[in-house]
């Protein structure tokens, strides 16, 4: 399994890098290896720099504990300090949280796009101005619906329960290639069919003669007063040792390492907006999870990673989604140990697991912290908690609806719950907010979009505010939660910036 | 970029537990794990995947979930039915008294129980052989449904992968060729 030509690993680097290029990349994600495709594309000399590994499709396998420590960062155990503390995950490899998303391709609702051009002050911004980006997003990416034989019971058991009780439920997009239905979309495709940027973007960007080196991290973005003049690294080692010094000169620099890793970089480069809110506004759609024993064999492992999503209460900011987990990310999540731990999973193939995605109203933070690196804040606010609370309510009674026996609720110290009866009553009383156990996959908000410099922390196109050459593409630019899968939005955006340096590519020297 | 996806990874070089945390992790290991956990070996393939999930973590919480384990260990001491005795030390019975009392705190220290708790059974669910008894096996099924993709949408297939080395036209301009979307968003989102 030969890296790609123009790729380089740490492993071909013996000694200092000192490179020159147009425009250099930081992070090869949804952003990143977008906007490095495009502007390779339109024949700009560009240079990627991505902190993870390069992990070919051949080399995935449905093994969740090597996945979560070779294509995630942190092997998957990001948290955000709160009360409660908010359990998230970021990919850290070539083609960044895209190798390990499940694919959902949705584009950003118009309500939230409107509310970015009238109350964020973002320009051009509007579902005519970003159509054309979606579109060519879903045609680079194959975004469409399931093949039908790939859904799998779990998701037929969701749909069951969503249609008894009457609620408005829909096929998910996603960047699929006909999908063959492995399940195995957070251990990297192992059939390449999720058109993830490892298979897509990436491939583009280097067949137009951009260069991307692995495994090489990003300490700081230098500058020569108001502009950038590139970037400082160095290589990362098997085992995280640090390797040779790697320096870029460039007059342009992109940042799109997400929405945790951008305003971390920005700020140790000792960066700082004029509205202060870099690192600040920080949403993850809290995500909590719902685990329902059934009869029948599920299998739910047998067929794609979620296959629908409930809408009905999207008005109320709940998505509601059925995911099935590996053994190995069940077994974590489950509150019980020894023996009953083990009565309860042997029932895995009986399970469906599924659960709320809620558009919170709180932010966080994130902060270098001396000696820890960067570190997030997040407190659920009580309206956002209440929220968590009724999408599990609406999920367990969805999948009792379908059938459900019995179900675990996301609570400490709750007890099972047999019957709709017992979960209403269970429910009548106050679920203490830090009792909750919640998730994220959706980090966005941290270095936001706006004309105003008293609210953004860059323009509409991702230009930071008060520094030449510097641009931010990835979820950090989002102004607020859009309420859905953010890949979508992440790549229009992208594909719509880089548009915009091409045209100003002279102005801008590269 | 097509392949049938059944690949044996090789195995992984990684980090050892240090002789202070290992007899603790054991014992923890033995605690919150099924009985199963103490057959053909399985304890020590659950601490070697535990070093390697440490390894993979932030230094601060390599350092935390270790600091975590010692306090496990000898704050068993303080537990009066342990009479004096560390944690790694304790029969059956008093282990598990312990790790559920401490469960029961719903405090700080709980959490990182049960955090501790999480990535432990989190490696032992990953060993094959558990994954088997439990009824989950996903190379075979993987291979049989790539086959099928091959077999079915081969042509398409290979025609979609084409896409990322064409040149796409611009945004804005027509783009004959290009599929429909399908199953775009409703209005009424948030």
């Amino acid at each position: 399994m030969s890296a790609p030509s123009g790729l380089t690993s740490q492993a071909e680097i013996t000694g200092d890098l000192n490179l020159e290029c147009g425009v250099v990349v930081v992070g090869s994600g949804a952003g990143g290896a977008t906007v490095a495709a495009e502007l390779a594309e339109a024949g700009v000399d560009v240079i990627v720099l991505e902190e993870g590994g390069y992990h070919p499709t051949g080399s995935f396998t449905a093994e969740t504990g090597r996945a979560l420590r070779t294509l995630y960062r942190d092997g998957g155990g990001g948290m955000a300090i709160g009360r409660p503390s908010v359990l998230f995950a970021e990919g850290r490899c070539v083609g960044g949280s895209t190798v390990v998303n499940g694919g959902m391709s949705w584009r950003t609702p118009t309500q939230v796009l409107d509310r970015w051009a009238g109350q964020e002050g973002v320009l051009a911004i509007s579902e005519k101005d970003l159509d054309p980006y979606f579109a060519r997003a879903e045609a680079l990416h194959s975004v469409g619906l399931q093949d039908p034989e790939t859904i799998g019971r779990d998701s037929e058991l969701f749909k069951a329960g969503a249609d008894a009780k009457g609620w408005n439920i829909v096929p998910n997009r996603r960047n699929q290639l006909h999908c063959a239905g492995t399940n195995s979309c957070t251990t990297g495709c192992p059939t390449g069919a999720k058109r993830s940027m490892l298979v897509t973007s990436v491939p583009r960007a280097l067949s137009r003669g951009a260069r991307l080196f692995a495994d090489c991290r990003v300490d700081r973005v230098t500058r020569s007063g108001p502009a950038v003049t590139g970037i400082t690294g160095h290589v990362v080692r098997p085992g995280g040792r640090k390797g040779p010094a790697i320096t870029v000169r460039a007059r342009t620099v992109i940042v799109a390492g997400g929405a945790i890793q951008t305003p971390a970089l920005l700020l140790r480069s000792g960066l700082r907006s004029a509205s202060g809110e870099l690192g600040r506004n920080l949403s993850l759609h809290p995500n909590a999870m719902v685990t329902a024993f059934f009869d029948e064999d599920v299998t739910g492992w047998h067929g794609v990673h979620q296959a629908f999503q409930i809408r009905e209460f999207a008005a109320e900011g709940l998505l509601l989604t059925a995911v099935n987990l590996s053994p190995t990310m069940l077994a974590g999540i489950l509150p019980a140990y020894g023996r009953e731990l083990g009565a309860q999973m042997a029932d895995y193939n009986r399970i469906v697991t599924a659960g709320p995605l809620v558009t919170d109203t709180g932010t966080g933070r994130v902060r270098n912290v001396p000696g820890v690196g960067p570190q997030v804040f997040y407190s659920l606010a009580e309206r956002d908690a209440a929220r968590v609370v009724r999408g599990v309510e609406l999920t367990a009674e969805a999948l009792f609806a379908a059938g459900a026996r019995r179900v675990l609720l996301p609570f400490d110290g709750a007890p099972e719950v047999r019957s709709p009866g017992e979960l209403r009553r269970l429910l009548a009383r106050p679920v203490p907010r830090r009792s909750i156990q919640l998730y994220s996959i959706h980090l966005m908000g941290t270095a936001r979009m706006s004309e105003d410099l008293r609210r953004g922390v860059t323009g509409s196109f991702g230009e930071f505010h008060g520094v030449g050459g510097l641009f931010v593409t990835d979820a950090s630019l989002f102004p607020g939660p859009i309420g859905i899968n953010p890949m979508e939005t992440v790549i229009a955006l992208a594909l719509r910036n880089a548009r915009r340096l091409i045209e100003r590519r002279d102005r801008l020297g590269f | 970029m097509v392949d049938n996806g059944v690949v044996t990874a090789a195995p992984e070089d990684g980090p050892r537990l240090s002789g202070v945390i290992r007899p603790t992790a054991r014992r923890f290991a033995e605690v919150v794990c099924p009985p199963e956990v103490r057959a053909d070996h399985r304890t020590e393939r659950v601490l070697r995947e535990f070093g390697l999930m440490l390894g993979a973590l932030p230094s601060a919480a390599r350092k935390a979930l270790t600091t975590a384990l010692i306090l496990l260990d000898q704050g068993a001491r303080v537990y009066p039915p342990a009479r004096g005795r560390r944690f790694a030390r304790l029969d059956d019975r008093t282990a598990e008294a312990y790790i559920r009392a401490l469960l029961a705190r719903r405090d700080a220290a709980a959490e990182m129980v049960q955090r501790l708790k999480g990535v432990v059974t989190m490696c032992y669910y990953d060993l094959p052989e558990v994954q088997r008894e439990i009824g989950f096996d996903p190379a075979p099924y993987i291979a049989a449904v790539s086959r099928r993709r091959l077999e079915t949408y081969g042509p398409q297939i290979r025609a979609g992968e084409a896409v990322v080395t064409e040149r796409l036209p611009e945004p804005g301009l027509p783009e004959p060729g290009l599929p429909e979307p399908e199953g775009l968003p409703e209005p009424g989102l948030p």
